[in-house]
């Protein structure tokens, strides 16, 4: 018997929007799946790291007031997003090891009537996924085994560091995904990049910069037989998939590889359409690999 | 218990093998050797021609940082029994990110001279009297103080991987130790030359080198607040500071992030042009998001009580109208 799982649930800014997909796609599983996914709609961005940046205090009150709401009702946050969840849990440790910084930021959030008491969690999908919800009650709900994909997993930086944050999973040496990818049916391809950086943070700030690593790490997946790559953090798909083709001019080699959220990987095994997936909307279309299902 | 070690052989001057190739040893290891010990073990008993650099054996002179099983180490605080445990095999490298020079030996001059770049030395005001540093104040550097020169961040670093020119993060903290002294009288214009092309702002936040800092500096964070002291100098006509501030804004505003608002206000409305085809083919995709028509979180009043008590604790908006 599984027990009820309910989330207060973060999909965070980018899947709102430009990989919407991915929040669709979550939706759906998680409906197929039976876990609960409850919204904030009060919930602010989390500010992504840049609100890091701009001013320390100020981007722990504005996480500490996403905090408040999860406590409100009750549950911890799942979020989509591996820079929310870094960002998030890094306020949350900080917030919590420092009692004088708790009070400090909740003094900030009682001007808007709001207090943060430091009892939730925050986890993305893969974690519960692969803990809460249980791998091998996930195998129970297969209908369609992926064994015709190599699926490159990539971890994203904020899914593993810093781990004295973050903690779920090993940075050095990741299973996480590679055991979820299992579960599914489908090989896990081990590579050299399925723990380093896409370069989201300087698509814009450092464009060269972001573009060459997004096709370092592709190419390091691609040499390794991969035929798809599989992401739980929307920022990597925005640079493996809508950057992939500025990638391939950058690092002037032909690339062509599909990028599956993690949600979509999970869904395709559980027997949703490449439709209900919103497949059509990735730049690199997954098209042909999904012939061989 | 006897454990393989692979090492990384490369000799330039050796005429028959100058490429780099793995060397097996086969070396009896006791609970407790250091990876370190294990390769002195190897240099006296096996192979005296293996080269590696070592001094202090206790995690303070910073000398003998190596890739072990593909992350960057101190080798005399590495254990080899745990690691093999975890990792399964014990696989050393030289520094990732750095010139060989000889086997486990890296050229350690780009790294000093991204140092010297920062000038790292207090530069005190000619104007300011007092020099009495609080313990308050000190605590504000202490981590980026903590620094052994190791290299192992820069070695982590991916934004160095890519771009040899940029600062790196071990200059980076290091600037941070002269930035945030109260003492120092050239804190706007160390910030400026922070602020400039591969300086500060191209830091990926990949948290690697904080995640492998063997003393604890935490670069990323003294980046951080670099970058925090930069804009509340009002340094902001750089596209770093200009995301932030449109990252700033948009929660401000609409209290989720406006993507396409951030490219604009960062890039400005000329360079903007240049992201146009990949915006059509975003479109076509419905993948373009369309600025300034987010839709409002609730309670957004609360958020911007937030951004004005924060704002009045930090001193943000009155500084920057200065």
């Amino acid at each position: 018997m599984v027990k009820e799982l309910k989330y207060a649930y973060y999909p965070g800014c980018v899947s709102q929007h430009m990989t919407k997909e991915a929040n669709d796609t979550t939706r759906k599983v998680a409906s197929i799946l039976g876990i609960g996914l409850h919204d904030m709609p009060k919930a602010s961005c989390c500010g992504a790291g840049l609100l890091t940046d701009y001013d320390y205090p100020l981007y722990l009150a504005i996480n500490a007031r996403i905090f408040a709401e999860a406590e409100s009702m009750g549950m911890d946050i799942l979020t989509i997003c591996s820079t929310c969840l870094m960002v998030m849990s890094t306020a949350n440790r900080d917030l919590l090891a420092d009692p004088k910084l708790l009070a400090e930021t909740n003094e900030v959030l009682a001007k808007a009537g709001l207090r943060y008491n430091g009892t939730i969690k925050i986890k993305q999908l893969l974690w519960v996924l692969a803990s809460d919800y249980g791998l091998d009650n996930l195998k129970k709900k297969v209908v369609k085994p992926l064994s015709w994909l190599k699926a490159a997993p990539f971890y994203g930086c904020h899914s593993l560091r810093p781990s004295d944050a973050l903690g779920f999973d090993d940075p050095d040496k990741p299973r996480s995904l590679d055991a979820l990818i299992e579960a599914l049916g489908a090989e896990s391809v081990d590579f050299r990049g399925k723990a380093r950086c896409c370069g989201f943070q300087v698509d814009i700030v450092a464009e060269q910069t972001a573009l060459n690593m997004t096709g370092r790490r592709l190419l390091e997946g691609k040499e390794q037989g991969a035929n798809c790559f599989v992401t739980p953090c929307p920022f990597c798909h925005v640079n493996l998939d809508n950057y992939q083709g500025l990638a391939e001019k950058a690092v002037g080699e032909k690339i062509q590889m599909p990028i599956f959220h993690l949600s979509q990987l999970v869904g395709l095994s559980l027997g949703m359409s490449p439709a209900e997936l919103g497949l059509g909307r990735h730049l690199v279309s997954p098209e042909k690999i999904l012939e061989g299902c | 218990m006897k454990i393989e070690f692979r090492i990384k052989r490369y000799n330039p001057d050796d005429g028959g093998s100058p490429e780099p190739y793995l060397q097996a040893y086969m070396v009896d290891v006791t609970e407790g050797m250091t990876v370190l010990e294990a390769l002195l073990k190897i240099s006296e008993e096996q192979d005296p021609t293996l080269a590696f650099r070592k001094s202090c054996r206790s995690a303070i002179c910073g000398s003998c940082a190596m890739t072990v099983n593909g992350t960057a180490r101190l080798t005399c605080n590495l254990q080899v029994l745990p690691e093999v445990e975890k990792m399964g095999s014990m696989t050393i490298e030289p520094l990732h990110n750095h010139r060989p020079v000889k086997d486990l030996v890296v050229d350690m001059t780009p790294f000093w001279n991204k140092i010297e770049k920062i000038s790292p030395y207090l530069m005190p005001s000619s104007t300011s009297g007092s020099n009495a540093v609080t313990a308050e104040a000190e605590e504000l550097i202490d981590q980026s103080q903590r620094c052994v020169m190791c290299g192992v961040c820069n070695a982590e670093c991916s934004s160095l991987e890519i771009d040899e020119r940029y600062a790196a993060p071990a200059a980076l903290a290091k600037a941070w130790r002269f930035v945030g002294d109260v003492r120092d009288g050239s804190v706007v214009k160390r910030l400026e030359r922070l602020s400039e092309e591969h300086g500060m702002w191209d830091c990926v936040r990949c948290v690697r080198c904080t995640q492998y800092c063997p003393k604890g500096v935490s670069p990323l964070k003294q980046i951080e607040r670099l970058r925090s002291e930069a804009m509340k100098a009002g340094i902001l006509d750089n596209h770093g500071a200009k995301h932030v501030e449109a990252m700033a804004g948009s929660v401000e505003k609409f209290g989720r992030l406006d993507e396409a608002a951030m490219t604009f206000k960062t890039l400005g409305f000329l360079k903007s042009l240049g992201k146009i085809p990949l915006g059509i083919r975003m479109e076509l995709h419905g993948k373009m998001p369309h600025p300034y028509i987010v839709a409002q979180i609730e309670a957004i009043e609360e958020v911007r009580e937030i951004y004005k008590e924060a704002g009045k604790k930090a001193g943000l908006k009155e500084k920057k109208k200065e």
